[in-house]
This record gives structure tokens, C-alpha cells and sequence, in this order.
């Protein structure tokens, strides 16, 4: 038996013959080689990154849901933060069917440690969560905490605030600080599954004591006999009595998607036009080595080398290109999953467990590698055209430019293209708004297509103009920018890429957090001063009154005190964020917010009970419209409220209902507030009148005093922080982009040396020749970020749209002219400080390169 | 001959230090070339014709001796004084030209002049006599992919020319044309150091310069030696 060869033949080509052709190309081109491999890696890195980013979030968080409910299947859920009695847990576990129940108490809380605090759900648990197979007697560690209580904090969380095993921390919750000791759960299950999570477990008293819900539980954990859940599912829902939910346990993952979906979806949709411009930045690298690639294909053919033979040298160089670039491109994204893109989301931590573990599924490699492979090979297409009969005459007959040129037709037909593709993006728009998308990524090709009408437009009046001008370095840059076009125009394209993708994913986010910022100011400015409960930045957890309301009423300055409620409700796969404003509020909506409905008689509906204004994608799921009515599961039952107006999603994902204080206490039978909402009176200090009602407060140090301003500032920065990927993406596009310009001009300049060299010989100085160098760069930019500018500007209104429909959130356009500048001003900046040496090198080379010896 | 308006080289000496070898591209060499004189300089490949060329056009300093023009000497001027002794009083011709693709040929003539101040509206109207000089009126606005190799080699002459030079030196002219084409441009070389009264240094392979110049030389192993050595005369021959 023969063994296989380690040097295959393959269409009468040797392996090692083709990889001796890669070898000498390698060597002859390392810089296009280089520039080409750069921009698929840097597509491959965006997307895979964001890729492995936004599903380590729902993997992770999976896990760590799986690590607490253990083998749970049902849960009997609360309504409110507020939760329920923890005797019913009893009671289920005494139901037919049911094999083991647990009770769990969760709040959002603050732990403050030497180091810092830290923003947790508190997952209080029962013992019998043992029967679960969440603790078992084999988890000496997790025993422990049990037996001798304390905190158990994830080691990501312990090292976050600073505090080991055995240290007393603080913990803030129910407007109080508790001190506590630390046990960190480092073994088992449940430590695997928490170990990177935004959580602390305390046993169920504990957690009760720190949160002030004394006897109270807000879930039980339900494992029904094999065969009986069914059963056990009725029976849950005859005990909840329409005042609880009852769903399964993985119920929670399918809302923590559905609140992460808008995230996740706006950065794939930024890493997909990143990936985009990355792979025609390859693409533009790739046209750059064509002319030498047909010569390579004409001298293959003129030795006999068949159409077949000389389409397997150049797929296996493309194919190597494309792995190597790929390879590069992985690392790279893992590397952005692991430090930029890698951070829990704290306004979604705020309603779910989350992890910050990074998981990568094999999948995902291959997506990437496979994606990046692709790239290449579609961007080593162009010069095959000269397989087709007769061209092999071309290498002997006629001259392969290293410049053709640009003929006018091409100019003019690509220019029709461009604008073709321009308007039937807009029609498709406005016809199929789902598929603005698409529209954004169709407009990254009509900049390249229109490039070559703007660079001749340019270089024209360019050049009309440095006729006028003594002694002008202008008409050397543009004769040199003329006699190289194709190169020219690539390098062009490559700039207006990197300005287009910067300036509509830029402007979006900036579209997307004024939008933000907006609902933000006027959630807060409703009152000079709020009184919150620690870090719960949507004024989620309720604590005890206590009086706390007339204490601050009493204090000087202070004119009026109103509360404000909210919570959390869960309608099918919505966790909702319930707003409950007092009636006499100044102001119960959020101008700027509203989609459906007239301002004046929704706030008047609202102050009058009965009615809510809820979000548009809610409306949209139940077909709701204004002066309808939506049925809302309160801890009370069901309650039909009218619907007074149609609002965006207020910042929070999964949509906000609004309501005023009376239906709250009344539906959700508590009067215990969330918030306070402190109006100051006329021309007192505020500063002055913060001190002083935090002096009122006394020792509920869990309640934060903060301005209108500062707790604005405060709940913008949380939404930065979730969104900050997307900002990252465009910076990082630009700024690959910008070193691929810079490199790729660097080249083209170095590769000039000869014809330099003849122009010093003639009498040209070399300070002379750097200037007509950076000002030809300069120029060459400005041509690609003009184009990349108005292209980019259209992508920004349709990708801000994109986002509105989407994602719920306000994003409304606006131009950001300072963001544009400082977009050019970035990638000239740094393409011009990155030629500059070797421009000044080129410029000072040897008189003897441009002579023969 | 007036010696004012010549070019002279004397005992100039260039050594450069390669893997600690020394290699005398330049030894010793004195030339003179009155105005109006083509004077064509032979030797193999190394033998320091480029060095030669550099150290006349002032683009490198000698080791010793010193180059002289119009009672000046080159060879010791400051950068930037050699930068416009080389602008406004050297005509320059490549044997591969260096023409600016995308420039017009009348662009490409008229170039020159910008590093000297001239807006390029008045280097046209300036060079426009040169290329009707070289005969390529015709081809004023094409650009040379449009031309012949011949043809280019024409326009490159005429943007020697259109400072209106008092040296020429060229490298190689005629090392891209075919002999007929050659023929064409020596013969136009020197008739115009003749109508010019220029000097002219023409450095070489081709064997019908010989017809073209006024005298000979070769230059073997940095040695300038009068009309071609053996060696060379049976190459060319």
C-alpha cells in the first residue's frame, strides 16, 4: 500500500511548487501582501469579536441561570420587588407532583469594599435548594456558607471591590448599609456558574434581613416529578391565583434576550459594515496588485501553464492570503472580545443575573475564518478576466501599465452605478424600512463607485487652479496623482471607506445617545433633587418609607416632596420597567419621548388613574393604539388600564409603562417608594439643601441624595457604558483604516523613488518634492473623505432610523458637523504623521536611482 | 573655445567604502567640454559613468578635485545652490525617461520650471517653442502612453532644454530606442549643443554615438582614458 504523497500533485502542479510561487510573491509584494491580509483581518477581528461578545452575554448568562435554578423546570414568580410570602414555598412543595421547590429572594444592592462597589443582584437562598442539585453535601466550601451565613461573592465581583475571603464589606439595599462579611463560593456548580457573574448569594435569612423583605420571597424554584409537569404547572397557577406568574425557568433567558436583542443587534449591524469596509479595504489593497497580477498570469500562460493550473496558483495564494489574514483576524477579535468589547451591560444588570465570562463557540471561529476566506477569494477576482481566449498574447504583445488609467467611460459608468444604487437604496427604504440595513452596507459600495467621478472632478479644478500659482508644488501632485489614477483612486476608496463607516456609525451613536440623554434629562428634571436607593438607576427597588419623606420635607429649602414608585413586570418575553409618577408631577411624560398621542391630554389621563402610556413596541406586539386598552398581570391580577399614549422604549430595551402613584400603591399593594422627588423652593442653594437632607437622612446611608443633574449624569453614563461598543467599532474602523491609507501611500511613495530621484536630478529640492508628496496625500484623502463624508452622512440618517425601528430607542438625526471634522481630521492626521518620514526619506533618495549605470 | 562657458573637471576623485572594500568609482579623472561641444563618455557597467554624471550635476561631493562651469565651482556649492545651478543651468535627459503619465507632453516639457517659480501657464507658453524644436508640435497635448518611445525620448530632451540649459548631460539616452530612433536623437543632441552653444557630457553604450560626438572617452575602473579602449572598441565594434 502506497502512502499518500506529503508533496501532492494537483492539476499537474506540485504543492510545493505552489507554495515556492506564494513564497516569491511574498517576498516581491510583502507590502501589498501586507495591506491586502490587514483589511480582511480587521473585518474578520470587528465581526468576530462583536460576534463572540454578544453571544458570551446570553451563553454566559445561560450558565449562570442554569448553575442557580439547578434541576428546576417551573418557578412561581412576584410581580414586584416587594415579593411574597416565603410560606408558600411550603405550600408548594406540598403540592401533587412536585419532587422539591425552593424559595429565592433577589434585589439589585451596592457592595462597597476596600476598593470600590460594585452594583449585584442579591440571590438569597434556601436550603432546600440542595434537593435542586444547585448545593450539594460534596461542596465543602458552598456547605459553609450556608451553615455559617455571610456573602458569597463571585471572584470577579470580590476582586472588583477589593475584599477576600473573611473581609467585612457594606452592603447597600432597602436605603440602608449593612455591614457583612465575605465568603467567596469558589467550588462547585454554582461557583463555576457565578464565578464571573453580577451576583452575591446569602442565605435566605440573611438576604431578607439586609433587604428588609423579612419573610418574603420573590421566586420559587419548582422540580416536578418526572412525567408530572403538566400537573404541577395547574396547580402552580390555581395557587398564584392570577396575582403570580408561573413559567418556566427558562423564561427569563428568552426576556434577558429580548432586552439585549437591540444591543446586540445595533452592534452586529456596526460590525457587519465594519466587516464591509474591511473586506473592501482588502478588496481595494487587491486592485492595487493588479496590473502586476496579469503580467504574473500572462508570464504563467506564455510558459504553457493551462487557464485550470493558473486558477489554482492564484486561489492558493488568495486561499493562504485569506487563512493568514483570517488567523490574524481571530486573534485580534478575541483579543477586542476580551478587552474592549468585554464588559456586562450594567443597565441590563440592573433586571438579570448576568455573567461576564467570555465563551467561544467553535461555530463562531469557523463563521469568521470561513467569512474572511471568502473575502479573499472574491477579492482576488479581477484579474482572471485575462483567462478568457487569446490573452496570453498580452505578456509579449502588449504593455501591461502599472497605471492604466481611468477612462472616461469607466469614470462615467460607474459614476451612473453609483447613482443607481443611490436611489433604489432609497426607494427601499422608504418602501421597506426593516430593510435600511441593507441600505447602509449598499452605500458603502455606491462610495466606491462614485470615487473615480469625484477624484477626476478634483483633480481637474485641482489642477486649474495650480496653473495660476508660481512655482506651485499643486501641479506636481496633480500630475502625479493624474499618472497614477487606479492607484490613486484605490487608495481614495480606501479613505472613503474608513470615512463613510466612521461617519454613519459614529453619527448613529451619537444619534442613538442624544436620544438617550434626552429621555434621560427629562425622567430627572421633574424634580430638583431625587432621593434614590442606591445604585438602581431605573428606580426599580422599593424601601421602607420610614418616615424618610416627612424627615426630608422638614429640612430648610425643601418646598415639596413627592413619591415616586416603580418596579419591574414581566408580560410574555418583555421585562418591563413600570414608572409610577405621582399625580401632581409637573410633568408625567417625557416630551421628547412621545410617538402616539396628544401630551396635554395624556398627562391629564394619567394624573386622573386608570390610564397608562406604554411603549411603541409593546403597542405594536398587542396591536394597541391610543384610547385602547391593555391588560397588565398585577401583583393585584390582571387590571385593564386605557391607554393614554404611545411612548419610545425611555432607554430601557424591552419598554416602559407609566402610570401614576395611586394605581401603583393600589395595583401593586405598596406604598413604599423607590424614589423621591424633592422640589426645592425659589433661590435656595441646591448644594446647600443636598447637604442638608442628607444630614436628615441620618443613618439610612443606603439612600443617595443626588441632584437633578448629577443622577442625569449618573444614569447617561450607565447608557454610554452599554453602548461604548459601538463607539469603539467606529473608532477602531477608522483608525485600521486610516493606518491601511497611510501605509498604502507610504508604499505607492516608496515605490516613486526612481521618478523622485530624476526630479531632484533636474533641480527640484527635497523639501520641495516632501511638500508636493504630503500635499498629494493630503489631497488624495481629502478626495476619499469628501466622497466617504456625503455617503457617510446618508448612511448615518438611514443606520440612526435603522435604530429608532429596531431598537425602540429615540435617535433623532442630527448632523454632528464636529464629529465629521474631527472623523477627517483623524484619518488625515494620521495618515499624513504616518507618511511623513518615509515621505521625507523618499524625498531625500540618492540622485543615483533615477540613473542608469 | 571660451574657456568661461565650458565645463571642466579636475583630478576629481570619488571612493566609496562597500564590506570594507574599497571601490574608486572616480580616480583622478580631468575632462574638459568646450560650449558646443558633445562629448561622449564610454565605459562597462561599474565603471563609474553615474558617479561621474553625479559629481558634474553637483548632486555628490568629490573626495578631491572640483568640478568648474562658467567660472563657478559646482562641486562645492551648498545644497541649495546646487539644487539651482541644476534648475536653471543643467539640461537633464534619462534613458528612461521619467515622464509623469498622467501629464500631457507639453506638461511634462514644461515641469521643470515650476521648481523655479514659474506658474505653469508661462512654462507652457516657454516650452511650447522646444517641443516644435524636437518635433513633436503635433503631439504637444498626448500623453505618452500615446507615444512612441522615440517620441519620449524627445519630450524628455525638451524638458532638458526648456530652462534653456548652458550644460547638457545626459545618461543613456538612447538605451530604450531602436537604432533608427537613436540615430534621431543623437543627431538632435548634437546639433543642439551646436545651435546652443552649450557643452554637452553624454554618457553611453551605443556604438553609433561614435558618429554624433566631437570626441571620445572611456572611463574603466574610475580611470578616464582618451577615445575607447580595446577592450570596448571590440565590443562595439
Amino acid at each position: 500500500m502506497s502512502r499518500p504523497s506529503l508533496n501532492p500533485t494537483i492539476l499537474g502542479v506540485r504543492l510545493s511548487m505552489l507554495c515556492r510561487f506564494y513564497g516569491w510573491r511574498l517576498r516581491r509584494h510583502t507590502a501589498q501582501e501586507l495591506l491586502a491580509g490587514g483589511g480582511i483581518a480587521v473585518g474578520v477581528a470587528l465581526v468576530f469579536g462583536v460576534l463572540v461578545a454578544n453571544s458570551s452575554l446570553m451563553s454566559s448568562a445561560g450558565n449562570l441561570l442554569h448553575g442557580l435554578v439547578g434541576s428546576a423546570r417551573l418557578q412561581l414568580v412576584a410581580r414586584s420587588s416587594d415579593g411574597f410570602n416565603e410560606g408558600l414555598a411550603t405550600t408548594v412543595r406540598r403540592l401533587p407532583g412536585v419532587e422539591a421547590a425552593a424559595g429565592l429572594l433577589r434585589e439589585e444592592v451596592t457592595v462597597l469594599g476596600p476598593r470600590g462597589r460594585e452594583s449585584v443582584q442579591l440571590i438569597g437562598i434556601d436550603p432546600n435548594i440542595i434537593q435542586l442539585g444547585v448545593l450539594t453535601q460534596r461542596e465543602p466550601v458552598s456547605s459553609e456558607l450556608l451553615l455559617a451565613g455571610g456573602l458569597g461573592l463571585p471572584a470577579e465581583v470580590a476582586r472588583s471591590i477589593g475584599a477576600g475571603q473573611g473581609d467585612p464589606v457594606t452592603l447597600f439595599a432597602n436605603g440602608e448599609a449593612h455591614p457583612a462579611s465575605v465568603r467567596l463560593v469558589l467550588s462547585g456548580a454554582l461557583a463555576n456558574a457565578t464565578r464571573d457573574g453580577t451576583v452575591a448569594i446569602a442565605l435566605l435569612p440573611l438576604a431578607q434581613t439586609l433587604t428588609g423583605r423579612l419573610e418574603r420571597v420573590t421566586q420559587v424554584l419548582v422540580k416536578p416529578a418526572p412525567g408530572a409537569e403538566a400537573l404541577v404547572a395547574g396547580e402552580l397557577r390555581r395557587l398564584a391565583a392570577g396575582r403570580l406568574d408561573v413559567e418556566p425557568v427558562e423564561e427569563e433567558l428568552r426576556q434577558l434576550g429580548s432586552a439585549e436583542k437591540p444591543t446586540s443587534q445595533s452592534t452586529s449591524l456596526f460590525a457587519a459594515i465594519g466587516g464591509m469596509v474591511g473586506f473592501l479595504l482588502a478588496l481595494n489593497a487587491m486592485l492595487l496588485t493588479v496590473p502586476e497580477r496579469r503580467r504574473f498570469i500572462a508570464d504563467l500562460r506564455m510558459q504553457g501553464f493551462d487557464s485550470h493550473q493558473v486558477l489554482l496558483i492564484l486561489g492558493f495564494q488568495a486561499l493562504l492570503l485569506g487563512i493568514g489574514a483570517s488567523l490574524v483576524g481571530v486573534v485580534l477579535g478575541d483579543v477586542l472580545s476580551h478587552t474592549l468589547f468585554h464588559r456586562v451591560p450594567l443597565y441590563l444588570a440592573v433586571a438579570f443575573p448576568l455573567s461576564s465570562a467570555q465563551l467561544i463557540h467553535a461555530s463562531t471561529i469557523l463563521l469568521a475564518l470561513g467569512a474572511g476566506v471568502l473575502a479573499t477569494l472574491i477579492a482576488s477576482l479581477p484579474p482572471l478576466i485575462d483567462l478568457r481566449p487569446g490573452r496570453p498574447a498580452d505578456a509579449v504583445f502588449r504593455e501591461i501599465r502599472d497605471d492604466a488609467g481611468v477612462s472616461r467611460d469607466a469614470v462615467l459608468w460607474l459614476g451612473a452605478a453609483g447613482l443607481v444604487i443611490l436611489v433604489a437604496v432609497t426607494v427601499l427604504v422608504l418602501s421597506t424600512p426593516r430593510l435600511t440595513v441593507l441600505g447602509g452596507v449598499a452605500l458603502a459600495l455606491v462610495a466606491i463607485c462614485l470615487i473615480p467621478a469625484v477624484f477626476v472632478t478634483a483633480i481637474g479644478a485641482l489642477a486649474r487652479i495650480g496653473e495660476r500659482i508660481p512655482g506651485s508644488m499643486l501641479v506636481i501632485a496633480m500630475t502625479e496623482l493624474r499618472s497614477t489614477a487606479t492607484r490613486s483612486i484605490a487608495l481614495a476608496g480606501v479613505a472613503a471607506l474608513a470615512v463613510y463607516g466612521s461617519v454613519a456609525i459614529g453619527g448613529a451613536r451619537q444619534d442613538l445617545l442624544h436620544g438617550i440623554d434626552g429621555a434621560i434629562s427629562h425622567y430627572f428634571g421633574t424634580a430638583d433633587i431625587w432621593v434614590v436607593n442606591g445604585d438602581d438607576i431605573f428606580n426599580t427597588n422599593s424601601f421602607t418609607a420610614d418616615g424618610t419623606a416627612a424627615k426630608i420635607a422638614r429640612t430648610p429649602g425643601v418646598a415639596a416632596v413627592r413619591t415616586y414608585q416603580g418596579g419591574l413586570l414581566d408580560i410574555g418575553t418583555r421585562r418591563l420597567w413600570v414608572r409610577a409618577r405621582a399625580p401632581t408631577d409637573p410633568a408625567m411624560l417625557e416630551a421628547g419621548q412621545l410617538v402616539s398621542g396628544d401630551l396635554a391630554t395624556a398627562t391629564e389621563l394619567l394624573r386622573r388613574g386608570g390610564w397608562a402610556a406604554i411603549s411603541s413596541e409593546l403597542a405594536a406586539e398587542h396591536h394597541l393604539r391610543v384610547g385602547g386598552s391593555v391588560s397588565l398581570p398585577t401583583p393585584s391580577g390582571s387590571v385593564r388600564f386605557g391607554v393614554a399614549a404611545i411612548m419610545t422604549n425611555s432607554g430601557w430595551p424591552p419598554g416602559a409603562i407609566t402610570i401614576n402613584t395611586n394605581d401603583y400603591s393600589r395595583y401593586w399593594r405598596t406604598t413604599d417608594p423607590s424614589a423621591l422627588e424633592v422640589d426645592l423652593e425659589p433661590g435656595v442653594a441646591v448644594g446647600t439643601v443636598k447637604h442638608a437632607i442628607e444630614g436628615a437622612l441620618g443613618n439610612r446611608r443606603g439612600l443617595l441624595v443626588r441632584t437633578s443633574g448629577e443622577r442625569t449624569a449618573e444614569s447617561e453614563a450607565s447608557a454610554r457604558q452599554g453602548l461604548r461598543t459601538l463607539g469603539e467599532i467606529a473608532t477602531l474602523l477608522l483608525i485600521a483604516a486610516a493606518l491601511s491609507v497611510a501605509s498604502a501611500l507610504g508604499a505607492v511613495i516608496w515605490q516613486r523613488r526612481a521618478k523622485l530621484a530624476s526630479l531632484r536630478i533636474q533641480g527640484f529640492d527635497y523639501r520641495q518634492l516632501w511638500r508636493a508628496l504630503l500635499l498629494e496625500s493630503l489631497i488624495l484623502l481629502s478626495i476619499g473623505s469628501v466622497d466617504g463624508v456625503l455617503l457617510g452622512v446618508y448612511g448615518h440618517a438611514l443606520a440612526s432610523r435603522w435604530l429608532e425601528l429596531t431598537t425602540g430607542f429615540s435617535a433623532p438625526f442630527s448632523l454632528g458637523g464636529l464629529q465629521i471634522l474631527e472623523t477627517f481630521l483623524l484619518v488625515a492626521g494620521m495618515a499624513i504623521a504616518v507618511i511623513a518620514v518615509p515621505g521625507l526619506r523618499a524625498a531625500k533618495v540618492p540622485a543615483s536611482v533615477g540613473l542608469q549605470e | 573655445m571660451n574657456p568661461s562657458a565650458g565645463l571642466e573637471l579636475r583630478e576629481l576623485v570619488k571612493h566609496y567604502t562597500s564590506d570594507a572594500e574599497v571601490v574608486r568609482a572616480v580616480d583622478g579623472v580631468s575632462l574638459t567640454v568646450a560650449p558646443g561641444e558633445l562629448v561622449a563618455l564610454y565605459g562597462p557597467s561599474g565603471s563609474g559613468k553615474t558617479t561621474l554624471l553625479l559629481l558634474t550635476a553637483g548632486l555628490l561631493a568629490p573626495d578631491r578635485g572640483s568640478v568648474w562651469f562658467a567660472q563657478r565651482e559646482v562641486s562645492s556649492l551648498p545644497a541649495a545652490e546646487a539644487a539651482r545651478f541644476r534648475r536653471r543651468e543643467v539640461g537633464f535627459v534619462f534613458q528612461s525617461f521619467h515622464l509623469m503619465a498622467g501629464a500631457t507632453a507639453l506638461d511634462n516639457a514644461a515641469l521643470k520650471l515650476l521648481g523655479d517659480g514659474w506658474t505653469l501657464r508661462d512654462a507652457r507658453r516657454v516650452t511650447r517653442p522646444w517641443l516644435e524644436r524636437v518635433g513633436l508640435h503635433e503631439r504637444a497635448e498626448h500623453t505618452p502612453d500615446k507615444l512612441s518611445m522615440g517620441e519620449r525620448q524627445r519630450v524628455a530632451i525638451a524638458r532638458a532644454l526648456a530652462g534653456e540649459p548652458r550644460l547638457l548631460l545626459t545618461d543613456e539616452p538612447t538605451g530604450n530606442l531602436d537604432s533608427k530612433r537613436s540615430r534621431e536623437i543623437l543627431a538632435l543632441l548634437r546639433d543642439l549643443c551646436r545651435e546652443r552653444g552649450i557643452p554637452g557630457l553624454l554618457v553611453t553604450h551605443d556604438p553609433q554615438a561614435r558618429a554624433f560626438v566631437d570626441r571620445v572617452h572611456t572611463l574603466r575602473d574610475g580611470h578616464l582614458h582618451e577615445g575607447l579602449d580595446a577592450e570596448l572598441a571590440m565590443s562595439l565594434a
